[in-house]
């Protein structure tokens, strides 16, 4: 008897099964296709600037490969007199490999001028910058303004262009014969940003 | 008593077959017949199918050639479109179409880019599952878009890719209407 009735729930249970099948088969098995497509892969940027100093001749990415900002020294090419300016620039090169339209502007902080060995010859020191076309320009006295807390910007720097920064520094007439021999470490912070150079994009 | 049984069966024989040639009469009788053509039945038609290759275009609507030659800076919004050929036919012929994306791999910050899609038009209109039969193959548009979003600060992403995998697209016949077949037990 129990063989019997398990024979007869095994019976039950599968025909159950099939039945279930056979229902659901039919909203299974109408046609269908498909199709594939590959957008592909979106890669961003890099945000490359290239900095070479003028008369030094640095030259070095503003960023390091460590992620750390660049150092670029410009080196005065001649001493400093009562009266008199020396002059330095920075070329900047917008070297990113963006795809679509990437402008930067470049931008000069308020300078910093810190004396060396006690000195006290930052306070006979003014610092002028301008924007130029080329190297050349910076050694040409005309055009330079008083860099103040609102900096010197740059015009707009295409992919593959550069623009050049020029910098005065000029001693005053005024310096007393006891700053002679000093010196002081003039420091520039320099930024490059992107400009929004789509329609809309920004 | 065996030649009565044997002349009672001969005669049975005899008999029988004397109906038999009687019968035969009613093939001779008349008769007439009519053919009917029911006809050629044809199968409809479902297919999708990618038919050229999709299309990446930017914000100012400008073609992209090579996407992977392409690279994207904060404020750039790309646009990429797929067309597949819908072929639909058979007189309850009723069929929804998806698009999923599949091996998506993002190497961005979230929070720098956006991403919509893949969502699907016909004729520049959202689609209407189902679609029906049609003479004519239906041009079906599948579109993604990725935003690098101008909010992004420092130089945060620079160097990174998005990869889209794959857009898969199902075309899926559906009972639509009466006379297909029979709803399942308990629908």
């Amino acid at each position: 008897m129990r063989i019997k009735r398990t024979l007869q729930a095994a019976g039950i249970i599968g025909a159950a099964v099939i039945l279930g099948l056979l229902t659901v088969q039919g909203t299974y098995a109408l046609w269908s296709a498909t199709a594939v497509a590959a957008p592909g892969t979106v890669s961003s940027a890099s945000f490359t600037v290239n900095l070479t100093a003028t008369p030094s001749g640095q030259a070095t990415t503003m960023t390091l490969p460590d992620g750390k900002p660049a150092n670029l020294i410009l080196t005065p090419a001649a001493a400093l007199l009562p009266g008199t300016s020396v002059y330095g620039g920075v070329v900047v090169t917008n070297s990113t490999d963006a795809g679509g339209t990437f402008n930067t502007v470049a931008t000069v902080g308020q300078p910093a001028v810190a004396n060396l060995s006690g000195g006290t010859l930052s306070q006979y020191v003014t610092v002028s910058g301008k924007a130029a076309a080329s190297a050349a320009d910076c050694s040409t006295a005309s055009g330079y303004a008083p860099l103040g807390a609102s900096g010197l910007a740059s015009s707009a720097v295409p992919k593959s262009g550069s623009t050049v920064l020029c910098f005065q520094v000029t001693l005053s007439p005024s310096a007393p014969s006891a700053v002679k021999g000093q010196a002081v470490a003039i420091t520039l912070p320099l930024t490059v940003r992107q400009l929004c150079g789509v329609p809309g994009g920004c | 008593m065996k030649n009565s049984t044997l002349i009672k069966g001969t005669a049975a024989i005899a008999v029988g077959a004397a109906l038999l040639l009687g019968g035969s009469g009613t093939l001779a009788a008349w008769n007439d017949s009519v053919s009917a053509a029911p006809g050629t039945i044809t199968a409809g038609t479902l297919d999708v199918a990618k038919t050229a290759a999709g299309v990446w275009k930017d914000r100012a609507n400008n073609t992209i050639a090579d996407i992977s030659a392409y690279r994207v800076v904060p404020g750039d919004k790309l646009t990429f479109t797929q067309d597949v050929d819908v072929t639909l036919t058979g007189d309850k012929m009723a069929a929804s179409i998806t698009a999923l994306g599949t091996g998506e791999s993002n190497g961005f910050t979230s929070n720098n880019v956006s991403i919509t899609g893949p969502s699907l038009t016909v004729g520049g209109t959202a689609i209407a599952n189902n679609l029906t039969q049609s003479a004519n193959v239906q041009k079906v548009t599948a579109t993604i878009t990725f935003e690098f979003l101008s909010g992004t600060s420092g130089q945060s992403d620079v160097n990174k890719t998005y990869d889209f995998g794959n857009i898969g697209f199902t075309l899926q016949q559906v009972v639509a209407g009466d006379g297909l077949v029979p709803k399942p037990a308990g629908a």
